[in-house]
């Protein structure tokens, strides 16, 4: 059994947890280091998948919860409503607003702090003023409200530095109103952390999995090979010159089907330090941004605690 | 296509189209829509005519040669078209629900009658003369509460569209009143039913071994049944002598039954053997008779028997002759009303009688068994068209009373008749106002009230709550009693009542639900179905020969025994068949019972029916050429109705009774397989249709464990979601409305017709099952942080406050903003929220005790001082609330009363402690918020929103839960709604077998990974979406904690609950856990020093309290003349010493020795 591979079987996964340090066997940090590689899988407008290897888990996790929840982004924290004569009440409009993704990169702005007022250096505002009309041919027109009805007012040379500013995307709901119902709002954005407010996570998802290693544990041709083809929902296994073969293995859901009957002829294990990360972006940063951002939040972490103890370690003791 | 074979499926189309025409509180509709059609009518007109002779006026020298009478009689009742709201100010407007709910009105229509008068003279010698007769059209009496949706309500016949515009919700299927702004339901009373015989065994402590018993009620009547039995005494050892008795109401013995027999007048041993016993060959039942025949041996004649009854009864000091005319009365008109009250009783009775005595004996002799008192055939429901018949047939008496009353004063005092005066419909008004808004139905002569709790406000959290509310019954009394077999569920019951939806505890079994296609019967005409019975031959009672009797069949009709007939299956097909073509009534039942020769017949009203369809040779009449018809649209001449199926003969009504003597295949696919082995006479439109609103909601209950499906349905009713679609516009005490309400993956086909999907009452939750961290042990819940920030589970809570300026009678209130100076007793929350006219501004924030209607009181004179002369009444929020003011309504009430009323709105964000509950009576309370990146994650980075523990689900085998997630599951990655309708063939293997072909594992388990520490899970989860409920019950409502505060003014304790700002209660187990630990000190500190301490002076001489003046340093006790010497002060409970105080008051010296120690 390998130490870095977990295995599943029948009823159970085995071989999970990796117990040691990462030192212990002998490795130099150097070596561990040397052996990190990095691939870009796929590189969409939306999501980004890279394939991490040689990492603990740990760090791995690090990178995805610092994903989630510390890289800023900006989003809308005040509204000032002057007027709402639709039909939802003002707190469930301001959380609507609130969660729509503004495309504006953060590392322009400041976070703000309580008392400070909104400024060219820390905030973004829009306006949004809706009016639905019935017009004298008895149509209705400004009936839906949407993220794209955002105006942008930019403060002093804010214009001029920094370009334009809007939602990601024109078309999210925010409201429908009925002929004469009228929402007229002030919206402030903040930059701000999702772990404050999920509204602040830069990401749909992150997450990552552990690579599949799927081996054939004998030869397995004719009619066994076929049906093992079919056992598998998500085409892992094809048939080739009569023989089964090993085709998608990263297709594999470990959904166990192709053991549950008889394990004797597959193998399904996991690569414990083989990471498939997949990001999913709000819109505001790209993923290839986020993940940058978070490596530089987590070695930023890393350089903080690395000071602290290292005024521990200075410190005489008494 | 004529007779092809109609599918499961097409079940269906029939269903939907039976909900589409009947809705789902037609119960309620139909009841009050024949109530108002007939039964008002009815009861004016049985009503006897008021009679006025006025008092005889002796003018000396006069000879008075007549004699004048006016005899007042009420006609023809007319309801205002409309209800109609007479407005303070003279004015009379036509009202709208939405109105009535909101100006807390009473939705009510005026009802008319006419009058007429006439003068009868009596001339001496020369007899009675009509002199004068005028009728009064449509003289007002009084104004009948409408029911919402009725046919007589504003709303009816009003298209979707325009119901919007007036206010209301689409999907409200009215069935309730509106009684001071206050919806409130007629919640349906079970009852025995009347005029049937029971047959009950007695043991031993009794002195009769066998009873039959009935209460006879005549059908037009409204008089207390009457009770009426026949009892066979126990054997006794020493004799075999079994002796029959009759117990007739007012007669305080037992009277044999053969003496009855003779008073009769059937006086022969052998005419009375013929009325019991049929077959003259059954000597065993002739044997139990004889030592009743020896008994009343010594009373050989009519006169003797009737003098022997007479004996018996209220007569003391009567004559012989008088008795005899009493006991004949008695027979006449007491004893089974239901028979016969008119003179030539007798055959009737006599036949009827020995009919129960007959059933008597044949339970004596083995030959039948006791009867079942819980056969759901011997109940009748009362809905809201008979306790309103009820209630007004009291009231309208109580009215003609008093109309009489004030005739007699008018005539007597020389005034002519002034029927209007003399009309008081308050009576009416008030007394149909009253019933409904308490509850307290029919009051006897004591006042003391027979019903409570028929009337209860409509729930309005959930739609489904509100539906399952208006179909709702009620079993009074024996609340207490420990007798299970009335609580227990009973065979009967299948289709008519669901089996899981009853609460726990107390009234469990006794509060029960109507099945979704339950309908139940309203009375109909009794007389063509007489005559029908007549012209198919049957044999009267009067007419028929004894000897015939038995062998051919008793026919009784709603209880009462009419005749034979020599051709039972003759006459059952031929009504059976006029009942199917549509010549009968759909709600007549027919029941033939073969073993022991009967023909049962019932068109009373209160039966609980449902539709099956009608098969014969094992197959059903309904067919595919008939469902297509029925897929038609409605606007269509040739779509099929539901009612017309009926008329057609697919579908019948079949009551509990006549359900027994049909055999009724469950599915299609049994009653094909019946070949030769089976004759079914029905089918099951659906099995899942034995289920309630509430228990309808659950998908896969038959895969749960059956008190789980009864938790869900309490549960259901306290979820929040939609529950109207013009809530926005109502303005109801409390209401929870839920910001993003989703229509479950997984439905079940009923849930459609309960508008389940158009006002939901839930979200489809990412559900775990897994022990992650332990925050989620003991049914508690790990809920997603990141989840709730993005909106899950938020709901809106409204809280109405209202209020109004009472102007009448004295009183002197007024809106507007306390003046500092000239009011006493100002609140101590901020009153700078007001308006100007005195009520807070819409839009404003408000929190704890923030004054939101402001207003003021007039002092009386002994109040008022130069400076204040108003007292401030103002209204504050309740302390522990906060939120938004979120409208406001300023009005006047039908007195004229100015009022407001302010409804308020906060935002409910889920937060640890809420309670959460999916459909399978699992609930819990959040124990744990995690951010997403705190929590587990699949392959595809899903994380859950909630997770739930494992544990939770062995020891309660909620399966359907665990297929719920799965069928979800098929359901959402498909994008199909999933169906998890009851009793239908889809199993867990064949959603295994789809989810599998979506490339998951079969049984709903991913791989997952720790959120905390990134490793991979050693076991796989079970994950996926299940719908989830969001109860009402929320920490913010109940959170509650006191150091120190408020007193009670009489006890000087601390008041007591939390909106109070009370303390918690250390009752007697704790004070006895504190005793046995010997925490003296503790304990008195919590009992005392932390309750009512006091300190008070006693004169140590009388031992009674002494005056103390602390200030000046001086004590005395008057009575003593103790002056500041021998008195101690002591420290006791202000409870203790208020006691004292209070014996003192009636005359008991407390004497306190004191001594220092
Ligand atoms: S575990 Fe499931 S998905 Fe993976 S290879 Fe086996 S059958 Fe295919």
């Amino acid at each position: 059994m390998d130490a870095n591979t977990a295995y599943l079987t029948q009823n159970t996964p085995e071989n999970v947890h990796t117990v040691e340090h990462p030192l212990s066997g002998g490795k130099t940090l150097e070596e561990i280091l040397s052996n990190i590689e990095m691939t870009i899988i796929e590189e969409k407008e939306e999501h980004l998948i890279i394939d991490l290897v040689g990492i603990e888990a740990p760090i791995a996790n690090a990178l995805r919860r610092i994903m989630l929840s510390e890289v800023p982004t900006m989003a809308i924290e005040d509204i000032n409503l002057w007027q709402n004569t639709s039909v939802i009440p003002d707190e469930v409009l301001a959380h609507r607003i609130g969660l729509i993704p503004i495309d504006a990169d953060p590392r322009l702005f400041k976070f703000k702090h309580p008392n400070e007022e909104h400024s060219s250096e820390n905030c973004i505002c829009f306006k949004l003023h809706a009016v639905c009309r019935r017009l004298e041919d008895g149509s209705i027109v400004g009936d839906k409200v949407m993220s794209g009805d955002l105006q942008w007012q930019p403060f002093p040379n804010q214009q001029e530095r920094f370009g334009h500013f809007k939602p990601v995307h024109d078309d999210i709901i925010i409201a429908k109103l009925g002929p004469g119902q009228e929402i007229e709002a002030e919206l402030f954005c903040e930059k701000g952390i999702g772990a404050t407010h999920t509204k602040w996570s830069p990401v749909c998802t992150a997450s990552y999995r552990l690579a599949p290693k799927i081996t054939l544990k004998k030869e397995i041709a004719g009619e066994n090979a076929i049906n093992l083809k079919n056992k598998c929902p998500m085409g892992v296994f094809d048939v080739k010159k009569g023989k089964a073969v090993v085709k998608n293995p990263r297709n594999c859901t470990s959904c166990r089907e192709c053991i549950r009957e008889d394990d004797s002829m597959v193998s399904l294990a996991k690569v414990k330090d083989h990471f498939i990360f997949t990001i999913e972006t709000t819109g505001a940063l790209s993923p290839r941004d986020i993940f940058r951002e978070a490596i530089k939040e987590l070695r930023d972490k890393a350089a903080f605690w690395l000071d602290k103890i290292n005024i521990y370690k200075r410190t005489p003791k008494s | 296509m004529e007779d092809e074979e109609i599918s499961q499926e097409d079940a269906w189309v029939v269903i939907s189209e039976y909900f589409k025409e009947n809705g789902l509180v037609s119960q309620q509709l139909s009841s009050f829509n024949h109530f108002i059609l007939h039964t008002i009518q009815e009861i004016i007109e049985d009503s006897a005519e008021i009679t006025i002779i006025p008092e005889r006026q002796y003018r000396p020298g006069e000879r008075q040669q007549q004699e004048l009478r006016y005899v007042i009689s009420f006609k023809q009742a007319t309801l205002g078209a409309r209800p109609v709201l007479k407005e303070q100010d003279g004015s009379s407007n036509l009202i709208f629900p939405h109105e009535a709910r909101l100006r807390n009105l009473t939705y009510a229509s005026n009802l008319l009658v006419d009058v007429q008068k006439q003068s009868i003279v009596n001339y001496e010698g020369r007899g009675e003369h009509v002199e004068g007769e005028e009728e009064q059209k449509g003289v007002f009496i009084g104004r009948i509460p409408i029911m919402v949706r009725s046919n007589y309500c504003a709303l009816s016949n009003k298209t979707e569209k325009e119901r919007i515009t007036y206010k209301e919700c689409v999907f409200d299927q009215g069935g309730y009143f509106i009684i001071n702004g206050k919806e409130k339901v007629l919640v349906a009373q079970e009852k025995m039913a009347n005029n049937f015989v029971y047959v009950f065994h007695r043991s031993q402590p009794s002195k009769y071994s066998w009873v039959a018993e009935i209460r006879s009620q005549n059908e037009s009547s409204n008089k207390v049944p009457s009770q009426f039995s026949i009892r066979l005494t126990h054997k006794v050892k020493s004799s075999h002598e079994q002796v029959i008795r009759a117990n007739l109401p007012y007669i305080k013995s037992d009277v044999p039954v053969v003496i009855l027999f003779r008073a009769m007048g059937f006086v022969a041993d052998k005419d009375i053997i013929s009325h019991i016993c049929y077959d003259a060959a059954d000597v065993r039942m002739m044997e139990l008779l004889k030592p009743s025949l020896e008994e009343a041996f010594v009373i050989p004649s009519q006169e003797v028997a009737l003098d022997f009854i007479g004996r018996r009864g209220n007569s003391v000091g009567a004559s012989q002759e008088q008795r005899i005319i009493y006991a004949k009365d008695l027979l006449q008109k007491e004893m089974l009303p239901h028979v016969s009250v008119s003179a030539e009783y007798e055959t009737k009775k006599a036949f009827f009688v020995g009919y129960m005595v007959h059933r008597l004996c044949n339970a004596a002799l083995g030959r039948n068994k006791e009867d079942d008192r819980d056969h759901y055939g011997k109940k009748r429901l009362d809905l809201a068209g008979s306790l309103l018949a009820n209630l007004f047939r009291q009231l309208f008496r109580r009215f003609t009373k008093t109309a009489q009353e004030v005739m007699k004063k008018q005539v007597d005092s020389q005034h002519d008749i002034n029927l209007v005066a003399a009309v008081k419909e308050h009576i009416i008004t008030s007394g149909l106002r009253y019933a409904l808004a308490t509850g307290n139905w029919m009051q006897d002569k004591t006042g003391a009230v027979s019903k409570t709790g028929v009337s209860q406000v409509l729930s309005r959290l959930t739609f489904s709550s509100s539906l399952s509310h208006l179909r709702r019954l009620n079993t009074p009394l024996q609340k207490q009693g420990k007798l299970t077999k009335p609580r227990q569920l009973h065979n009967t019951h299948w289709g008519m009542i669901c089996p899981a939806e009853t609460p726990e505890g107390q009234a469990c079994g006794l509060v029960k639900n109507l099945t979704l296609m339950a309908h139940i019967s309203v009375s109909c005409n009794s007389s063509q179905l007489q005559r029908m019975l007549e012209e198919l031959n049957t044999e009267n009672l009067v007419e028929l020969s004894v000897k015939n009797i038995h062998d051919r069949t008793k026919v009784f009709f709603n209880g009462s025994w009419i005749g034979i007939h020599g051709d039972a299956e003759y006459l059952v097909k031929t009504l059976v068949n006029c009942r199917r073509g549509g010549m009968l009534p759909k709600q007549v039942s027919i029941v033939r019972d073969i073993p022991n020769k009967e023909i049962r017949i019932y068109s009373d009203s209160g039966r609980i029916q449902r539709p099956v369809f009608i098969a014969e040779n094992n197959k059903i009449k309904m067919s595919r050429y008939y469902i297509e018809q029925m897929k038609l649209p409605r606007e269509r001449p040739d779509h099929l109705s539901f009612d017309k199926c009926t008329e057609l003969g697919l579908i019948e009504f079949l009551d509990t009774e006549e359900e027994e003597t049909s055999l009724i295949a469950m599915t299609m696919k049994e009653l094909n397989e019946g070949g030769n082995k089976y004759h079914y006479t029905h089918c099951e439109i659906h099995p899942s249709m034995i289920l309630g609103v509430c228990a309808s909601i659950i998908p896969f209950p038959d895969h749960n464990q059956s008190p789980r499906n009864t938790y869900q349905s309490a549960m259901g009713k306290q979820a929040m979601g939609i529950y109207t679609s013009n809530y926005q516009l109502r303005m109801d005490t409390l209401a929870h409305v839920l910001y993003y309400a989703q229509k479950p993956l997984v439905m079940t086909r009923a849930m459609e017709f309960m508008y389940f999907k158009e006002l939901p009452s839930g979200c489809n939750a990412v559900v775990a099952i897994a022990c992650y961290t332990g925050y989620n042990q003991e049914d508690s819940v790990i809920m997603n942080q990141s989840s709730i920030d993005r909106g899950f589970f938020r709901s809106i809570f409204y809280r109405t406050y209202e209020n109004q300026a009472k102007t009448i009678g004295g009183a002197d209130e007024e809106f507007h903003i306390p003046a500092k100076e000239t009011t006493v007793g100002t609140r101590d929350g901020c009153y700078d929220k007001l308006d100007v006219d005195g009520l807070i501004i819409p839009g404003q924030r408000v929190s704890g005790d923030d004054v939101i209607i402001g207003k003021t009181a007039a002092l009386n004179a002994f109040g008022a001082t130069n400076r204040q002369t108003r007292k401030d009444v103002s209204i504050c929020l309740r302390h522990s609330e906060s939120g938004i003011i979120d409208s406001v309504l300023l009005t006047v009430d039908d007195l004229g009363h100015k009022f407001a009323k302010i409804k308020m709105r906060s935002i409910r964000i889920p937060q640890i402690g809420d309670k959460f509950a999916s459909r399978h009576g699992q609930k819990g309370t959040i124990g744990q918020t995690f951010r997403q990146e705190d929590l587990p994650f699949s392959k595809q980075g899903i994380s859950p929103d909630i997770i739930v523990n494992p544990h939770a689900i062995p020891s309660r085998m909620t399966i359907g839960h665990l297929i719920e997630c799965l069928a979800s599951k098929v359901a959402c990655l498909r994008g199909e709604e999933g169906d998890g309708t009851p009793f239908q063939s889809v199993t867990v293997e064949d959603i295994s077998r789809d989810l599998h072909a979506l490339g998951y594992q079969l049984r709903g388990n991913e791989v997952m990974y720790n959120g905390h520490t990134g490793n991979r899970l050693a076991s796989q989860i079970f994950f996926g979406p299940t719908y989830y409920q969001r109860l009402k019950h929320m920490v913010d409502d109940k959170i509650h904690s006191r150091a120190r505060g408020q007193v009670q003014s009489l006890t000087r304790q601390p008041t007591e609950g939390r909106s109070r700002d009370g303390g918690l209660r250390f009752g007697e187990m704790e004070r006895d856990c504190m005793i046995s630990h010997g925490a003296a000190r503790f304990l008195k500190e919590r009992l005392f020093e932390a309750s009512d301490a006091y300190r008070v002076h006693v004169c140590e001489n009388c031992g009674l309290f002494a005056i103390a003046n602390l200030d000046r340093n001086m004590f005395q006790c008057k009575q003593c003349k103790n002056k500041n010497t021998r008195i101690s002060q002591i420290f006791i409970p202000y409870a203790c010493k208020l006691l004292f105080q209070e014996l003192m008051a009636m005359h008991i010296a407390p004497r306190l020795h004191t001594s220092i120690s």
